[in-house]
């Protein structure tokens, strides 16, 4: 095996990245390496390849993509293969024989039986599983659909539904679910059902547009030329106009279809796949690839089409890297990657739903992955890349460290605030959002449970129904995430509602051991913030965990638990304004208009932010001297009172007797009675800090230091009514040696006045 | 405590008194006898200080009969403390006016119905003999004849000069004569100004001192905002034709909001519970703090790579400031008696009436030919330093800031002055500057208003070398960056505005400061009007004792505040209370309470944790 982790998630920046490309396939490749290749088939439902031969049936894995999967096989009788597909729960095999005939095998108890349908009236187009609750395989022929469940008992399918219509060819995808059915003279009427766990919905029959070259020619809409794709959950079609080369596209709705527009097309072969919700439209002819985001209902393309790119392709004679296991296989594989270098395009390339590449001719099967750097230096629009970056999921981590350095640059380069504020929004949106899908997909759970049926749930699929869940599951990360830091907040005193709010949340299921990794995570967090000692605030209790330490932790985790871009507000801190501002110590101004920009979106999508970032807001004000604008930030309490800031305010208040006192008062509003009595007491105001005392029954001060401060105001009256105080106030102070001692200096003082 | 000497009263004296007043009050004109009278008094053979026990005394056997009039009462440790002396109150018998009056001053008939004098003076000028009136100023009213002029300022600069040895630094605060009360503001070295108010019989005639203080403080530091200091513009123009003019209009611009009818209504006991010199805020929640915050920064930016500063109102009231305290006193009173929607409606109407009554502003004859005469002079004298950033003053000075109706909203929303009044040498009449006091920086005032709201931007003259042309492009930028955001915020502060009363407290009325920052809040005027006059002239009775409290504290221990509670039962059985805790005062009347001492305090307790975030509540 390869020391490498995993290459379905590419180190990019290695080799060929200088090239212009935004879509890259990785080799090495998943290679079917069996004699005797008859064909390739691929079943979406159990995302396997498969491909026949006379005997047996080869099947990889393709999910999670691992070019050195060992396929399996289990063992068919002879005869042609139109299709072939497993059940979901991968225990029988379906194989279409011939236009009549599907044979199924059970594999456990390794009986064969065949459902035929009537040769003179149909035929069957096609067959697929599916997890509707009423049935279990759908038979496409050319007079509707039948419904079968299967029965083990009796070894027979039993036919639960009929839809009848007339069909010419259909297209169906397992991650939408959905099958459309294509009928008229040119194809271009539709029906379509989609048949999900939740039930089995009909679409409305639709018709799709066609441009005509000459007045009495009327193209026929082929199968291959109408696409069903998923992205971010929504299902659209995609059919190619080969007259006007337009791509138009429609939207599924429960109750209705809707044109979304055209895209141009360049090219009369279309590809197309789905990477990360991103939109790849191969023209094929033009060997380019043109991208697009189809979350913001916009047309642009997000780059310019560039073309695919292979990378780490050895094209050097030797190989230096060990093979895989089988001899046998690694040196053909060997022999065949010296021998031909795969032609980007080749005449074999199918595009398999999502984002596989199927070279069918020669045998290869690539995955397309997005080179995010790229696609995000490509452009200088700051908020666009950032707002795209943040829909990416499967590459979370890598969206979220190019986030936060786009974010630092464009503050290091001063770009206007208008647009780093935007960008703020961006992160802060899709920070809430990541929050907010949780409690929403939580209700929704039962509908989703299907998920749970089929066996590679775990497995990091890029289904929409499990991309979803997926969401769910970063989600509740982050949940636990603030359930972690809420104790804390309360022990601050920090407005603390809303991460209480988070935290009632239930707690982790056992199955998800991604969530407990993250939870564990940030649990360490805190203690090891817990054991740094806070620079200023000595006696604080409060964690602010060091840089460092959360640096190490962020790459302790595994790749897999970061399934989201999101960005926390804490982490906004942490690698961003924290060292933006070490970087540039010249410009305070700037990093706070930046801040209220980001205290603003914050405060919209109701997101707490940490006492750091106040902190930092105070000292950024107070370096630059605009004690009146810090007055009006705690006055107007844009900077949320905390014991941190209040030292702060203290701190700073040094050159400014105004702001120290409003430390003072927040310390006192934040009911921080010793630390309140405490700064009392050292600027000299002891006598009302006994007074404090007095009301508030604090009890845990110390009476010395009271009593040194009015012995060094050398005023015989004030020591006298400390220890007249504290005679009455702590029971047996009479007897201490506090007492004692300054009893003598007052009598002494006392004589010395006198004398004088 | 203050200890009011008995005053003199027998009239064996009354002929030498007026003699020596005379000599006294106007040495420069007497000068003679005045000459004598300073060498007398340099060599203490007039009067002897003597300190007994702290107490600071007169010796009788030595000092001459008419020092038994001058009553001096003040801080007899401060005194001990300071070394130098301390005169809290300085205190002269009510003959030397009457006497000063009578010493052959003739034109004086029309003096008594002044009820209010009040000069601007210069120590350093007019020492020689016959140029007394150099020292001059300013004069209100200006058509009081010179000798009576000079006899007001005469008795000051006496009084000034003998305060002086006992306390250099802070010398004569006030003259309590038996009609007339003397109050005295040092505005620079050397620069004194002086008010004189009436006594009146009536009960409407009890004032403040302070209050009557802030009040020249306020022309003062308004003064300076627009002209830059007096000193630097003596130094500038030694004649001060210039300057003299410039405050003769500026301060009856000012003098003009204090016309009731013909008489000049100074702040009096009713006003106790408001401060002048202080900022009145806007209490905003987070969200539209936030918002508002942006929009500073959005304005901040504006001229892009200076940095600008801001200031927004909403209606009367502060909202936001980037300023140092003083400067936002400064610019804020000015903003709320000019700029404000408030100020631009009543300015239009009062404007018209200004004509009608156009008395007030008149300028006596004796005035006019000063600056015109001069007008040539300095005109040549503006060419001539033209290039010179040391003329700073006189080279940014606008017409009449103070001017009723000075601004005007333009279509864009932005406020324009009125420069037909500008009949001075200003190069930059459409440009109106300020100076502020912190940065030391000359600015340009640039005002946006969208209905109540209203942004005053500041930009730095030395940043903008072409004026019409560099505003016009920060202007067109803040249409630009900050005009959606003005908008947004406008309507925010609209929704949550609570009106005139917002800040009403029902049972209480009250006056609420904070010394730190230069910002207070009170009950709504109309509120404070349904009080008896007895509850008001006990508060400012307390007031004036907090003030004096708080002038004797900061000199005993200077960076210490002490705490301060007063709370007393009036005659018409009302509380008048007052509390200072760490720069803080808290002032409130509660009529109709219930009778123990107990229910007050509460009162005043709960008041202090719902409003004030429990800064009065320590015990």
């Amino acid at each position: 095996m390869y020391s490498e982790p995993s290459t379905s998630q590419p180190t990019i920046g290695l080799s060929g990245s200088g090239a212009l490309s935004h879509v890259y396939i990785q080799y090495p490749n998943i290679r079917c390496n069996i004699p005797d290749l008859k064909g390739l088939f691929y079943d979406d439902g159990n995302k396997l390849l498969l491909s026949p031969t006379s005997n047996e049936v080869w099947s990889w894995k393709v999910v999670p993509f691992d070019p050195n999967v060992a396929p399996s096989s289990d063992p068919i009788s002879e005869g042609p293969v139109l299709s072939i597909r497993y059940s979901l729960d991968a225990k029988i095999l379906a194989i279409q024989r011939s236009d009549h005939e599907i044979q199924l095998w059970n594999k456990e108890t390794g009986e064969t039986f065949s459902q035929k349908c009537r040769p003179e009236s149909e035929s069957i187009l096609g067959f697929f599983w599916t997890d509707c609750p009423t049935c279990d395989i759908v038979f496409v022929k050319t007079s509707g659909l039948d419904l079968f469940t299967y029965d083990s008992e009796l070894k027979s399918l039993r036919l639960v539904e009929s839809k009848r219509m007339i069909v010419t060819w259909y297209i169906y995808t397992h991650e939408s679910r959905l099958v459309l059915l294509a009928s008229g003279l040119q194809c271009k009427s539709f029906a379509g059902f989609q048949l999900s766990s939740a039930g089995i919905v009909r679409l409305p029959k639709f018709e799709m547009v066609m441009a005509k070259s000459e007045a009495n020619s009327k193209p026929v809409l082929a199968a291959e030329d109408v696409r069903i794709i998923t992205v971010y959950g929504r299902i659209y079609c995609l059919q190619v106009d080969r007259v006007a080369m337009l791509l138009h596209s429609y939207r599924f709705y429960r109750d209705a279809i809707v044109p979304q527009g055209s895209l141009p097309i360049y090219s009369s072969k279309i590809g197309v796949s789905v990477v990360d919700n991103v939109l790849l439209v191969h023209q094929v002819d033009a060997k380019v690839v043109i991208l697009y985001d189809l979350f913001s209902d916009s047309s642009a393309p997000i780059s310019a089409p560039l073309p695919l790119l292979l990378r780490a392709y050895p094209r050097a004679k030797t190989l230096s890297f060990r093979l895989p296991d089988n001899d046998n296989v690694s040196s053909e594989v060997t022999k065949e990657a010296n021998d031909q270098e795969p032609v980007l395009y080749g005449d074999g390339w199918t595009f398999l739903v999502p984002d596989l590449i199927c070279d069918s001719a020669n045998g290869l099967l690539w995955k397309i992955n997005l080179d995010l750097e790229a696609i995000s230096a490509s452009s200088s629009e700051a908020p666009s890349v950032i707002e795209f970056l943040q829909r990416r999921k499967l590459e979370a981590k890598k969206a979220k460290q190019l986030c936060l350095a786009i974010t630092r640059t464009i503050m290091l380069e001063h770009r206007p605030v208008s647009v780093v504020a935007r960008v703020m929004d961006i992160l802060i949106t899709a920070y809430s959002r990541a929050i907010k899908t949780d409690t929403y997909l939580k209700g929704m759970k039962p509908e989703k449970s299907f998920a749970s049926s089929a066996p590679q749930v775990s497995s990091p699929t890029f289904d929409a129904d499990e991309s979803s869940k997926r969401v769910g599951l970063r989600g509740k990360s982050v949940s636990e995430f603030a359930s972690g830091v809420a104790p804390v907040n309360q022990s601050s005193r920090f407005s603390g509602s809303d991460s209480e709010e988070r935290a009632s949340f239930e707690p982790p299921k056992d199955n998800s051991s991604e969530i407990h990794l993250v939870g564990g995570a940030v649990g360490k967090d805190i203690l090891i913030g817990a054991e740094t000692p806070y620079e200023k605030v000595q006696q604080s209790q409060f964690p602010v965990s060091s840089s460092i330490a959360l640096d190490a932790n962020i790459s302790e985790q595994p790749e897999s638990s970061i399934t989201s871009a999101a960005i926390s507000p804490d982490e906004i801190y942490r690698f961003v304004f924290a060292p933006v501002d070490e970087e540039m110590a010249g410009d305070p101004a700037y990093l706070v208009s930046i801040i209220v920009e980001f205290l603003r979106s914050a405060n919209m999508e109701r997101i707490a932010v940490y006492p750091n970032l106040y902190v930092l807001t105070a000292q950024l004000l107070a370096r630059s001297q605009r004690y009146a604008e810090l007055g009006l930030f705690i006055i107007n309490k844009i900077i949320e009172p905390s014991k941190e800031v209040a030292y702060q305010l203290i701190e700073s208040g040094r050159q400014n007797l105004p702001t120290r006192k409003l430390g003072m008062d927040m310390l006192r509003q934040l009911s921080l009675h010793d630390d309140y009595i405490l700064s009392l007491a050292l600027d000299g105001y002891y006598l009302e800090a006994l007074k404090y005392v007095r009301k508030h029954k604090v009890n845990s001060i110390r009476p010395s230091l009271f009593l040194e401060a009015a012995c060094s105001s050398n005023n015989p009256q004030h020591l006298a009514a400390v220890l007249r105080f504290f005679s009455d106030f702590i029971p047996g102070f009479k007897n201490t040696s506090d007492h004692t001692a300054y009893c003598q200096i007052l009598a002494e003082m006392n004589a010395s006045v006198a004398a004088a | 405590m203050p200890l009011l000497l008995e005053r003199g009263s027998s009239t064996r004296y009354e002929a030498a008194c007026r003699k020596y007043f005379a000599v006294l009050f106007s040495t420069k004109i007497l000068s003679t006898t005045g000459g004598e009278f300073r060498r007398r008094w340099q060599s203490s053979s007039w009067y002897r200080i003597e300190r007994d026990n702290g107490e600071l005394r007169t010796n009788q056997e030595s000092v001459d009969y008419d020092l038994q009039r001058i009553i001096l009462f003040g801080s007899s440790k401060s005194v001990e403390h300071k070394g130098s002396g301390y005169l809290g109150v300085f205190s002269v018998c009510e003959s030397a006016i009457i006497k000063k009056e009578k010493m052959g001053l003739s034109s004086t008939i029309t003096t008594s119905c002044y009820a209010v004098k009040m000069c601007v003076f210069d120590l350093r000028r007019g020492q020689q003999e016959g140029q007394e009136l150099d020292k001059i100023l300013f004069f209100y009213p200006p058509d009081l004849s010179f000798s009576s002029q000079l006899s007001v300022i005469g008795l000051s600069e006496g009084l000034i000069t003998f305060t002086r040895i006992f306390s250099p630094e802070a010398a004569c605060e006030v003259i309590e004569a038996e009609r007339h009360s003397h109050v005295f503001y040092q505005a620079e070295s050397d620069i004194w100004m002086v008010m004189v108010v009436e006594k009146n019989r009536e009960l409407e005639a009890i004032w403040r001192i302070e209050a009557l203080r802030s009040v020249l403080k306020e022309i003062h530091s308004l003064f300076v905002m627009f002209n830059g200091s007096l000193r630097t513009a003596l130094d500038a123009e030694p004649s001060g034709e210039l300057l003299r003019s410039n405050l003769y209009t500026f301060i009856t611009d000012y003098l003009c909001d204090f016309f009731a009818g013909k008489k000049l209504q100074l702040p009096s006991f009713r006003d106790s519970l408001r401060e002048r010199g202080t900022v009145q805020a806007l209490t905003i929640g987070r969200e539209a703090a936030i918002e508002v915050q942006s929009l500073v920064r959005a304005l901040e930016s504006c001229a892009g790579n200076t940095q600008c500063q801001s200031l927004v109102l909403f209606h009367d009231l502060l909202v936001s400031t980037t300023l140092s305290p003083d400067d936002t006193v400064n610019l804020f009173t000015y903003a709320v008696l000019r700029m404000t929607p408030r100020a631009l409606s009543s300015g239009a109407s009062s404007w018209s009436n200004l004509h009608k009554g156009s008395s007030a502003i008149q300028v006596p004859p004796s005035y006019t030919t000063v600056p015109t005469t001069s007008s040539t002079a300095s005109g040549q004298l503006y060419a001539s330093r033209d290039t010179s950033l040391s003329s700073d003053s006189s080279r940014y000075l606008i017409g009449r800031p103070l001017q009723q109706g000075k601004w005007s909203k333009s279509g864009d929303g932005f406020l324009v002055a009125d420069t037909s009044g500008a009949d001075m040498q200003c190069l930059n009449s459409s440009a109106v500057t300020v100076f502020l006091q912190q940065s030391h920086e000359r600015m340009f005032l640039c005002a946006h208003q969208h209905k109540n709201l209203t942004v005053i931007v500041l930009l730095p003259v030395v940043s903008i070398n072409n004026v019409e042309q560099g505003i016009s492009l920060v202007k067109q930028q803040i249409l630009e960056n900050a005009s959606l955001k003005i908008l947004k915020i406008e309507e925010k502060l609209s929704k949550g505005w609570g009106g005139e009363n917002a800040y009403h407290v029902s049972g209480y009325r009250y006056l609420l400061l904070d010394g730190d920052r230069s910002v207070s809040r009170a009950s709504p005027p109309a509120k404070v009007k349904t009080l008896a006059k007895e509850s008001l002239a006990a508060m400012c009775k307390v007031r004036e004792e907090v003030d004096l409290e708080k002038s004797r504290a900061k000199w005993e221990d200077e960076g210490h505040e002490k705490d301060l509670e007063v709370c007393i039962r009036a005659k018409n059985n009302a509380w008048v209370i007052a509390r200072v805790t760490r720069g803080k005062e808290l002032y409130m009347v509660l009529e109709k309470a219930n009778e123990t001492l107990l229910y007050a305090s509460d009162a005043t307790e709960k008041f202090s944790n719902r409003y004030c975030n429990g800064s009065f509540s320590l015990n």
